[in-house]
Order: C-alpha cells, then structure tokens, then sequence
C-alpha cells in the first residue's frame, strides 16, 4: 500500500503541468536575478500581481522561448542584450508594446516595430588598475592587441553577448579584417584569462594580476562599491576627435507572443518604464537609464560628457551571425 | 517456453535504450547539417587544443584518484587501526561536494586573503604568489579530490569481496607485501579499478562547472559556450559527437580490460580479518588518510561551515532558501527512483546474454553519461514538443534529461553486482520452479540488494549535484540547490552559496549512509 502511494505521488509530480501559482507572471530573465526581484517586489506591492523570475543566460532563454513557441509559460523576456531581443523580434515572439509605453522612451532605445523596448545602457570600457606600469599608452579597445600587454588584459569568454556585441561594433568601424587582426592578438595577449563572468576580471585587475580588462562600466562600480580604496579606474576608451567611440548596448525587455497575461505583463513592462521603476531598475545598478531626463548615478562619468560610437543597436542583432563566424575563424575561446 | 522471459527483458531493455539514446540520435542528426567548411573551421582552430586540453585532464584526473583510492581503500580494508569507520566516512564524504563548489572554495581558498593563500605568503614571503588554481594541475586536482572517492568505494569493495586465501598463500611462498600486492591483489582488483576509473573519466570529460570555474578549455565547456552564445546548435552537436566517439573509445577500451577476467565469489568467502596494525603502522596510516581527507573534505567543509555561519548571522536563510533545497530533494529521489528501475532490464539482460548485442546496449546507454548535460537538455525539449508535447513544462523533461545523463552509474552498479552473482544460484531458483518474476523478486533482487542501494544512491548524488541540463530544464520557478550556487558565485555571494553547498552535503549524508549499511550487510551475509 505504501508503495503505491509512493509511485502515485512520483507520477503526480512527474505530470504536474507547472509548478507555480498558474495566475503568477512569469520573467525570462537575463539579468541576473538578485537585480531584478527587488524591481518585481515593488512592482508586486503595488498591484498584487505575483512574479516568478526564471533567470538564466539571455541567448539560452531566447532560445527555449523559440523552441517552447505557443507552449511557453513566459509573459515578460528581459535581455541584457538588444541583439537577442532583435532576433526574438525577427523570429515573431513578441507582442507589440502599445504607443503610451513606447513614446515614454527615447526611439533608439526601442525596435522599429515597438516589439521590445530599452530598460538601461550599458558601456563597453576598460578598466585599468592604477599602479600598473607601461600602460598608458592604451587608449583604445584596439590597443588590447598589443604585444606589450601580453598575459596582462582579461576578457570575457566569446558566448558573452556583451563581449559579442562589443565585436559588433568594432566590425562596422573598423572594417572585418582589422577586427579579426585585433581578435588574434587578444586572443594571444589573454591566453588563460578568459572569464566566464565579469566580476572576477575587475577583481583580478584590481589585485594586480591583470593589469587592464575589457568591461561592462557597472562592474567597475559595484566593485568600488564594495572596496573603495581598490586601485581600479575607468578608461573610457577611443575618445580621441578621429575614434569611434565607446561601444554601447542597452538590456530591454518584451512581451511574450504566446502569454495568457498580456495585461498584467503590459502592467510590468510599464512599470519598469516608469520613473520609479527606471531608478529601481537601471540606477541601482550603476547603468544609464533609458527614459529621458533621469540623471544616471553620480557615481558613474555623466551622460553626455563621453564619445559613443554611431553605430547603431539593430546591428547587435542583425550582424550576430557573421561577427560569431569571425570570432570562431579565430578561435577565441 | 524458455525463450519468452528473455525476449519481454530484451523488449524492456531495448526500450530504455532507445529513450537514453535520444540525445545521441540529436546529436547526430544535428551534427550531420553542419556544413563542411565549417567541420574545417572547427578542425583547424578549436579541435587540437580541445582534444590535447580534455586527454591530458583525464589522464591526470585518473592517475591521481587512482593514487589517493587504491591506497586509501588498501590501508582501510587490509589493516585494523583506531578509528578506521571514522576513516572510511572521511574517504567517501568528498562525493557530497560538486566539483564546481570544490573549484570555487579552491580559488577562494588559494586567493591572496584566502586561508591558503594567506599561510603560504606567511611562509614563503608577501612576494610569492600562491599556486594559480586556473591551469591543467588546478582542474586535475580539483577533479581528482571531487572523484578519488568512486576509485576508493569500488576498490575498497573489491577488496573485502576477494578471498585472502590467495594473498596468504602467496606470502606463505615468501614472496613479498608489495609483490603481493603487484601480483595477486592488483589483477584481482583490476575489473573494479577499471569500472572506478570509468566513473572518474566519464565525470571528467562531462564535467562543466569545475572547469568553467578553472577558466580551463575543455570539450565540455567548448560546448556549452558554442550553445549559448549562438542559435543554432550545429558546431555544438558537432563538439558533442567528437567528445562522444572519445568516450566510446575509452569505455570499449576498458570493458576489454573488465572483460578478460572474471572472478566469481564463491560463496565460501571467508570473512576477511584485516591485520592489526602495530602504532608506527597506525600514525602512517592517519597521516596518509588524514592528509587526504584534509584536502578532499576537512578544509572545503570548514569553508563552507564559516561562511554559512555569516549567512545564518545575517539571516540569509529564509523560506525561499528551504525552498530550493525541497525542489533539490524531490528532483534527487524521484530520479534515482527511476533511474534504478530503468537500469534493472539492461543489467539483468546483459547478464543473462552477455552477446555482443548485450555489451553494444549497454555501451550504447553508457553514452548519456558523456553527453554535456546541456546537450542532453535540448535533446530532450526537442524530443518532448515533438513527441509528447503535454508532458512538457513540469518535471518530466527534467527527470527525464537526468535519467539519461545517469542512467549509466545505476547500470555499472546493477552490473557489477550482478557479475558477482553466481549463475548457478539463480539457476537454482528456477530449478525449484520460481516463475522468473518470483526468481527476480527473491532470488535475484535480495542477492544484488547491495548493487541496487548503491546503484541508487550513486544517482541520487549525483542528481543532487547536477548543474547544466537542470539550468536548462527547470520548470519555471525552480531552482535547485547548485542552480543557486551557479547563480549566486558568479556574483561573488559567497554567503549565500555556502549555505547552499553545506544543505547539498547534508542532503547527501542519509545517503552515503543507506549505502555504506548496505555494504556492510552484504560483508556480513558473505
């Protein structure tokens, strides 16, 4: 008797179809989510409206909304890349946001169609430690490749889409073949310093076994944050009348095609539009907020006091492809 | 008459080959789309380095368990000295800790102001820096503590199982402690060895948290960033079909091994009194196992006790925490469950057949091992919207990915246990007219129950630890004790990773329990 029991609930488990309160709204999250459950906290205090976080990589989520289709739990995919949400776009998973969300942000923060819409900016930037010698003459991403820095630059592994994005960039700058030149000689310059993650790049610059290291800006902050006496410093590269600037991304956020709750995930995308949502969201985090007028932290160099590049977002997305062909011709890791 | 028992076990087996060979059938369909060109691109610039990167790590990982367990498991099962069950737990315990929590607390152990890194700079001066954990030896220590502990097990049972009736005749003849050892002990030992040393291999070429950690390149860790950097799976499939023939290579190779011997215990064993060592004999003997265990348990466990201490301070450990280590414990049981069951049909036919059919089946499933849990995982969603669309969203896929990446571990236990089994006992049971259900229920089931707990509890552990196919799989808002872990290092929060490693130790220990009482019934029934 047990043992039936026993296989009775086994088999209940096993064809249970979720797990979760089934009138919840359900994130794909991107970003990590230690960011973005205080954000849905709020959010929930305010409309009662649950939230379940499914936190992963941003590619790896897009990926199962494309394989999951019509049979996804998902309302909301939050990116930390506009190229994912680009291609999620491409491939049709996303509900157009209605005008009064859209018009609340600036219009290179959103897709044309208004399917996917900018939550913060993000910097692509150097971070250097202060007591390293022979390095000032890096005023470039491009000056990473030198063969004086060689075993002192990290960067992280070429899954990243940021890392990806940044590559995107220098492609429509500089042209495919100096970019590739340039990924050879990072490519030798890091040799095992290849992160998995970026945190430990600014570490490790700040300790002194890296002497730079190609970053999101945020990191850089949340690190100081931390340890404000670390001898660690911003670079913002390619500033120069004739560079191309520092490249950019920002993360964003869609509504599902296949949800059940277009209402309440409209309700959340709306939020994080939102003045308080914006602070909540972009702001903690040291990033650029998307919607216009709200100054970023002050810890972090103003907007507008430094060079991007003229690039534009829809390249991450539409260029993702020949940028990851180029990488694997070089065989980053 | 005769025939139809083993075409109904044939049928069973066979179909829980298929399931497990799914991602196989994935991968190679996948790999099959790659364009040529691109078959080039990846030859030329990743597979040499992946190739040399992996071989190397599998040959250090299984030259240095193989030390610290042969030995281990000798001093333990040949010599009688103070405290030798207290040995034994400290040799098995490293089990319950995931290679990637071994990685991660090396690296904070070894940094600059980590406990290590802190005394090796008060021993050779603030200039030296401490041993860089990022390279081949980082990975192969780490990998050779997290697994050492499989060599141990298996040789340590071995050992107690082997009648001494050999070892003592030979040094009667005069003939030396180590040439025993070489001549008599070691062939004896060799299919246990070579089924320990398979464990270890497959682990380390599966392996994804602990290199990804390592910053170490291996095909694995290739894998996973080609899957989630890009869309489309082809270059990761293609990685995965090199890494599975690697694998194939090696388990043919080593069932050769397993196969040109075979050793029955007969049922006459007697039970083996291990010689008392004398005091020098039992400071050696602790100062081996004791440095050992330092490494593989002590330092990492008093890691994890200090910062989960900091967490329970800061009052870290909420209801959303207990929540995790739940979901841990549900996906853990229910796998293992159903691993154990699954494994049955294959072992008992491979058994009973032992063809060359039998062998390529069990080989066959062997292959889930090897997959990258991320592999697996796609195999497996694509498979179940395709198929059994229903079903997908809860548990099962998950479960099911799980089975697969493990299935092999019940399968090798169940095996071996099963080897052991003389044929002419369950013959017996026929003779005397139990039906073969009522043979297998209780005749067969009671004789292996040994095989069956550790079978079960090998899987157990191991789902509790898995990371990358449950990162893929989960159903939304469920994470897992490691899903937390991954989650939480990347970010440096160790106070709230710690508290997770310590719960999936815990969570480990009933287990090792459940099998090591096993054993010690199936020493005392022998």
């Amino acid at each position: 008797m047990k043992m039936k029991l026993l296989l009775t609930t086994l088999a209940l488990s096993l064809a249970a179809p979720m797990i979760h309160a089934a009138d919840s709204l359900v994130v794909y999250s991107g970003r990590k989510d230690t960011f973005v459950k205080p954000v849905f906290e709020e959010f929930t205090k305010k409309t009662g409206i649950e939230v379940v976080v499914h936190a992963g990589e941003s590619t790896a989520l897009l990926n199962k909304l494309r394989l999951e289709g019509a049979r996804s739990e998902a309302d909301v995919y939050i990116s930390n890349d506009s190229g994912n949400l680009d291609i999620g776009n491409s491939w049709g998973l996303f509900e157009p946001l209605p005008a009064k969300i859209t018009e609340q942000i600036p219009a290179q923060y959103h897709a044309t169609n208004n399917s996917w819409i900018g939550l913060s900016g993000r910097l692509r930037v150097l971070v250097v430690n202060t007591q390293a010698k022979d390095i000032d003459f890096v005023k470039s991403v491009f000056d990473l490749a030198d063969p004086r820095l060689e075993g002192k630059v990290g960067v992280i592994n070429s899954a990243n889409e940021s890392f990806i994005g940044g590559v995107s960039v220098y492609v429509e700058e500089k042209g495919a073949e100096a970019t590739k030149n340039w990924l050879k000689g990072l490519k030798k310059n890091t040799g095992k310093n290849v992160y998995s993650k970026h945190a430990p790049i600014v570490e490790d610059v700040a300790s002194g076994k890296l002497a730079v290291g190609l970053v999101n800006h945020y990191y850089i902050y949340r690190h100081l944050a931390e340890h404000p006496d670390a001898p660690i410093r911003i670079l913002l590269p390619d500033q120069g009348d004739k560079d191309m600037g520092i490249a950019w991304n920002v993360t964003g956020a869609a509504v599902v095609k296949a949800s059940k709750h277009k209402e309440a995930a409209l309700k959340l995308v709306a939020y994080l539009v939102s003045e308080e949502g914006q602070k909540a969201y972009s702001i903690v985090n040291s990033e650029y907020p998307t919607r216009a007028n709200i100054p970023a932290a002050p810890t972090v160099p103003a907007h507008g006091s430094f060079k991007t590049s003229k690039v534009p977002l829809s390249v991450l997305g539409n260029k993702r492809a020949a940028t990851l062909d180029l990488i694997e011709s070089v065989g980053m890791p | 008459m005769p025939f139809k028992r083993p075409s109904t076990l044939f049928l069973m087996a066979g179909i829980v080959v298929l399931i497990a060979a799914i991602p196989v059938f994935f991968v190679i369909y996948s790999s099959l789309t790659l364009p040529l060109e691109r078959w080039a691109s990846l030859w030329s610039t990743r597979l040499p380095g992946l190739l040399w990167n992996t071989l190397s790590l599998a040959v250090l990982v299984a030259l240095l368990s193989l030390v610290l367990g042969v030995s281990s498991a000798w001093l333990i099962a040949r010599r009688a000295f103070p405290g030798r069950t207290l040995a034994t737990w400290l040799m098995i315990l490293p089990l319950a800790i995931p290679s990637y929590v071994f990685a991660y607390i090396y690296t904070a152990l070894l940094d600059d102001d980590g406990w290590l890194g802190g005394l090796w700079q008060s021993i050779f001066g603030q200039e030296s820096l401490p041993p860089d954990p990022y390279n081949l030896w980082g990975a192969g220590a780490v990998l050779g503590l997290a697994g050492y502990s499989y060599v141990f097990l298996l040789t340590r049972a071995a050992l107690s199982r082997t009648s001494r009736s050999l070892e003592e005749a030979a040094r009667i003849q005069g003939i030396g402690p180590w040439r025993t050892f070489w001549s008599i002990n070691l062939p004896l030992l060799r299919p246990a060895i070579a089924a320990a040393l398979a464990v270890v291999v497959l682990h380390t070429l599966a392996d994804f948290g602990a290199v990804s950690m390592l910053r170490y390149q291996t095909f694995t860790l290739s894998i996973y960033l080609q899957m989630t950097g890009r869309f489309d799976y082809q270059a990761a499939a293609a990685l995965a079909l090199v890494l599975v023939l690697l694998s194939l290579g090696f388990l043919v190779l080593e069932r050769f091994f397993r196969q040109r011997q075979r050793f029955y215990a007969s049922s006459q064993t007697r039970i083996v009194v291990p010689k008392r060592a004398t005091r020098g004999e039992t400071l050696l003997i602790w100062g081996w196992l004791g440095l050992i265990a330092l490494f593989a348990f002590i330092l990492p466990a008093a890691w994890m006790l200090g910062w989960s201490w900091e967490s329970w301070k800061d009052d870290h450990l909420d209801r959303v925490f207990w929540g995790y280590v739940g979901n841990s414990l549900q996906l853990a049981f229910l796998g293992a469950c159903l691993a154990v069951v699954a494994a049955l049909p294959v072992a008992l036919y491979h058994k009973r057949r032992q063809s060359l059919m039998s062998a390529g089946m069990v080989q066959l499933s062997s292959v889930g091992f090897v997959l990258p849990g991320p592999v697996i995982a796609l195999g497996i969603i694509t498979f179940m919207l395709a198929v059994v669309e229903p079903l997908y969203g809860g548990l099962a896929a998950l479960v099911l990915a799980l089975v697969i990446c493990f299935l092999p571990l019940a399968i090798q236990s169940q095996d071996a246990a099963l080897q052991q089994l003389t044929p002419s006992i369950e013959q017996a049971g026929r003779v005397l007219g139990a039906g073969p259900l009522e043979n297998l229920w209780r005749v067969t089931l009671p004789m292996i129950r040994g095989g069956l707990a550790s079978a079960w509890v090998l899987v157990f552990i191991d789902i509790l630890k898995e990371l990358p196919a449950t990162l893929i799989l989960r159903p939304t808002g469920f994470d897992t004790l490691p899903v937390r872990i991954w989650l939480e290092s990347s970010e440096e929060m160790l106070e709230l990773a710690a508290p997770a490693a310590l719960m999936l130790v815990l969570a480990t220990l009933p287990a090792l329990w459940i099998m090591m009482r096993g054993e010690k019934r199936a020493e005392q029934a022998g």
